[in-house]
């Protein structure tokens, strides 16, 4: 049973099939996060005094480093990111700042990144500035992040609540009030159910719809328009006019429209931010998962130093089964070291003096010395990392289709609004103002704002129903536009892990039989990757001596028989006449017994079954499909032709990938990639959209848009299916409010439109954006 | 139709009761995850429960 990647025994087929359904859900991640919690107390000091504690060396070391040039790098997570123009606007108001080199804010992991010169700013003003830009700014660590995004998501939650329960109560008396329109209604209740509506939508817009008009001001501030604003227009102008309108006894209220839209836009932010979040993994810093302490050699002794200390030219000492701590030279010393993050490659790398090491490596097997060549930025691993997080790989923004709508939309409103108003002015200056807004009230873009993230949390939903989580903000609508289908292999086409493919006995009188069960006891006792392929096979226990000879193979002694195992020349010392590995490409390990050669063992990474179907199914539907992979042995172009994948690229190295998929996307190709390893990361941040499959790694989790939970890559056409789905609906939403804003608005500028034909309007334009988007999930549910 | 005067605020008091108790749930915790509830009745034995949530099986 495989629980988040890694092989969990399980008592009895009960349990593993409520694991296994568990872990199908997404919900394993789920449980591991609970316990993390903890109750802070509400902090409300936003001086600059409190922010002072930060200057302290000792505590803002553990959110900057430094470097060479004495700038300091700090990561800071800001708390109330809800766009992609708040990045902008940070990134903006710290640039400006004197001080500050550089400025980045990540959205997907609200992570802002500073560069800035100690000498010029200090680490307080830098965080009083975010303050008053309006968002909170805190160090960067695991536990504040998801504390942070547990509180985010209480207050939402709250905000719905009141929303919710606001709006069935002042529904109730916006019914008794258009009822009383239509047949008539003395004038003391009418007034008596105003004035109930007044508190009650007042309170919820007070309490409820802040968020939008705190983001309307802020953008504001700083001359950026955003879908808030005419929101939180809407909303103030239509409370404060249906409230005049209560004082005054005349007019128009609108209080049902305000708190029904103040809802509706709520519940589908809530939504649409819960679905994001759940898929967010807790990558945020790969070097937390290096070992923080370091054998370092001072003088004569080895002592444990922090990592952070290690100098180019430290003698460090790496022991069998460590992470590599830094990039070093091996001085003494022979392992084989498993880099599959970096090069995809499945089968470790033999080191030995001389060699160079890499941060994030696993040590397989020997003890190793070896000289660090640099402090931990210099390594290739925080080039990667750096890589990722640099706006070189940043998506090409493909224009978003209610962005388009919405800019045009905003601008035609106000003009008609303004016309409208010198009409009037003109001809009836008494009623100017309340027809005025009625036209504002009813062009509220409402059906507008809720079209897009209505749909897209429905496709969210099914999606995570049928295995797949939707991180990317805009990644369904770049999917429906896609062109090029890039695969990963190993890991990704692939399993990922070796299995027996050949055996060729040598022997004539043993079996098959004979030669996996000796297989099977050799390599139980040992560490490198060919064992799991024989991890099935039942050991004979006889046995004895058993051990690993690194980069040569295994050794064992069974009565006065010397068995082993590994490559060609290992078994040939003790067997000369052991045969070449058949012509076939596989990864050959040979076994002898004594002088006898017993068999060629022919290992190859599996194949996922459903690949092939998967391909030519992409295919079909007119994508182009290709293999691009950091393996630069035979295997990559095998694969391709057993797939019959035309285009196949191996021995790509992460930058290679990345300038691969950026030129196809420069000749105005639409890119989804699907990848798995650490050396995808950037790939898979860059591509329009990209998919993460089961047991990635937590950067390449972290990068993509989506990530598949199931191990099957049918959901990758699944989800393009039903993108294409979300984006008829998306055209279906907006087709609709526009055709209810054209007829609407004009009929509200010559003042014919009373208030209950403008709520029941503006209702159920909002209503049937809701329900078409829910066909969505509707329908991908009665297909399982 | 007089009782609308007593019976309107009759369910503002009520409606403030409800919003109310929606907060104080949501402060306490019972609404931190939202999946996890319909999953627990499968996974009460072999799954640590969440100490700060506050027990409320309600026999239903």
């Amino acid at each position: 049973m495989e629980l988040e990647g890694e092989l969990r025994p399980m008592c009895c087929p009960g349990c593993s099939a409520v694991a296994r359904m568990i872990a199908g859900s997404g919900l394993e991640s789920f449980y591991r996060q609970r316990t993390a919690f903890s109750q802070r107390p509400d902090e409300h000091t936003t001086a600059a005094a409190h922010f002072a504690i930060y200057d302290d060396p000792q505590l803002a070391s553990t959110f900057c480093e430094s470097d060479a040039q004495g700038l300091q790098h700090a990561a800071i997570l800001v708390g109330g990111i809800t766009c992609a123009a708040c990045t902008w606007l940070i990134e903006q108001a710290l640039t400006s700042t004197p001080g500050v080199e550089r400025a980045q804010v990540n959205l997907g992991r609200s992570r802002l990144d500073v560069t800035f010169d100690p000498e010029q700013l200090r680490i307080s003003d830098m965080f009083s500035r975010l303050d008053q830009l309006g968002y909170r700014p805190l160090p960067f660590e695991e536990s504040t992040r998801r504390e942070q995004a547990r509180r985010e998501y209480s207050q939402d939650l709250r905000r719905l609540g009141v929303a919710g329960l606001g709006m069935m109560q002042v529904g109730m008396f916006a019914i008794a009030l258009h009822a009383g329109d239509i047949q008539g209604m003395d004038a003391r209740y009418e007034s008596l159910l105003r004035w109930v509506s007044l508190p009650v939508a007042a309170f919820v817009v007070v309490y409820s719809a802040r968020p939008f008009f705190t983001a309307a001001w802020r953008h504001l501030r700083v001359g950026a328009l955003v879908m808030d604003l005419p929101v939180a227009l809407a909303i103030g102008l239509a409370l404060l006019a249906s409230a005049w309108a209560t004082l005054r006894g005349t007019g128009q209220v609108y209080f049902d429209s305000v708190v029904m839209f103040t809802f509706f836009l709520l519940l589908g932010r809530f939504v649409e931010k819960r679905v994001r979040e759940r898929a967010e993994p807790n990558w945020q810093n790969f070097q937390r998962q290096l070992p923080d302490a370091v054998k370092v050699k001072r003088g004569d002794q080895w002592s444990s130093v922090p990592r952070i200390a290690v100098r180019e030219g430290d003698e460090l000492l790496v022991r069998s089964g460590e992470m590599v701590p830094i990039d070093a030279r091996i001085s003494s010393g022979s392992s084989s070291i498993r880099e599959d993050a970096f090069t995809g490659e499945s089968l470790p790398r033999a080191v030995c003096g001389g060699d160079v090491i890499y941060a994030g490596t696993l040590n397989l097997e020997g003890v190793l010395q070896a000289r660090a060549l640099g402090g931990v930025h210099n390594s290739r691993l925080a080039t990667l990392q750096n890589l990722v997080d640099s706006p070189l790989v940043e998506k090409p923004q493909l224009v978003r289709l209610a962005d388009r709508v919405a800019s045009w939309f905003v601008a035609g409103m106000l003009l008609v609004a303004s016309l409208t108003a010198v009409w009037w002015y003109l001809q009836a200056p008494g009623q100017a103002f309340w027809v005025v807004l009625s036209v504002l009230v009813i062009s509220c873009p409402c059906a507008l704002a809720l079209a897009t993230p209505a749909a897209l949390s429905g496709a969210a939903g099914a999606l995570q129903r049928n295995g797949v989580l939707v991180r990317g903000e805009n990644s369904l609508e770049s999917l429906t536009r896609c062109t090029h289908l890039i695969f990963d292999k190993t890991g990704t086409l692939t399993r990922g892990r070796l299995a027996l493919a050949r055996v060729s006995v040598l022997e004539t009188g043993s079996g098959e039989a004979d030669v996996r069960s000796i297989c099977a006891t050799l390599q139980h006792h040992s560490s490198h990757p060919i064992a799991g392929a024989f991890a099935h096979d039942i050991a004979d226990n006889g046995m004895t001596d058993i051990r690993q000879l690194p980069g040569a193979g295994m050794e064992g002694r069974h009565g006065n028989a010397v068995y082993r195992m590994g490559n060609a020349a290992f078994c040939r010392e003790l067997a000369p006449a052991f045969p070449d590995a058949p012509d076939e490409d596989l990864i050959w390990v040979a076994l002898c017994r004594d002088t006898t050669p017993l068999a060629w063992l022919g290992l190859a990474d599996e194949v996922r079954p459903e690949a092939a179907a998967v391909v030519s199914a992409a295919k079909q539907q007119g994508l182009t499909v290709e293999l691009l992979t950091g393996d630069s042995s035979g295997t990559g172009p095998t694969l391709a032709r057993e797939l019959d994948i035309a285009k196949c690229s191996s021995g790509q190295s992460p930058e290679d990938k990345l300038a691969h998929i950026s030129s196809l996307q420069a000749r105005g190709a639409i890119v989804c990639m699907v990848g798995d390893g650490v050396n995808d990361g950037p790939v898979l941040r860059r591509a329009d959209a990209s998919f993460a499959v089961a047991g990635a790694s937590d950067l390449a989790r972290a990068q993509a848009d989506f990530i598949l939970l199931g191990g099957n890559l049918h959901a990758i056409l699944h989800t393009f299916a039903l993108a294409r789905r979300c984006r008829r609906i998306i055209k279906q939403n907006i087709g609709w409010a526009l055709i209810y804003n054209v007829c609407a608005i004009p009929l509200a500028a010559m003042g014919m439109v009373p208030p209950w034909i403008a709520a029941i309007g503006m209702s159920t334009s909002s209503l049937l954006v809701v329900g078409n988007s829910l066909r969505l999930t509707r329908a991908s549910a009665t297909k399982d | 139709m007089e009782s609308l005067y007593l019976l309107i605020p009759i369910a503002l008091v009520f409606c403030v009761v409800a919003i109310k108790l929606l907060l104080w749930a949501i402060s306490s915790g019972q609404y931190d995850d939202l999946d996890k509830e319909a999953w627990r009745i499968l996974a009460d034995d072999n799954v640590r429960k969440k100490p700060s949530v506050p027990d409320k099986d309600e026999p239903s």
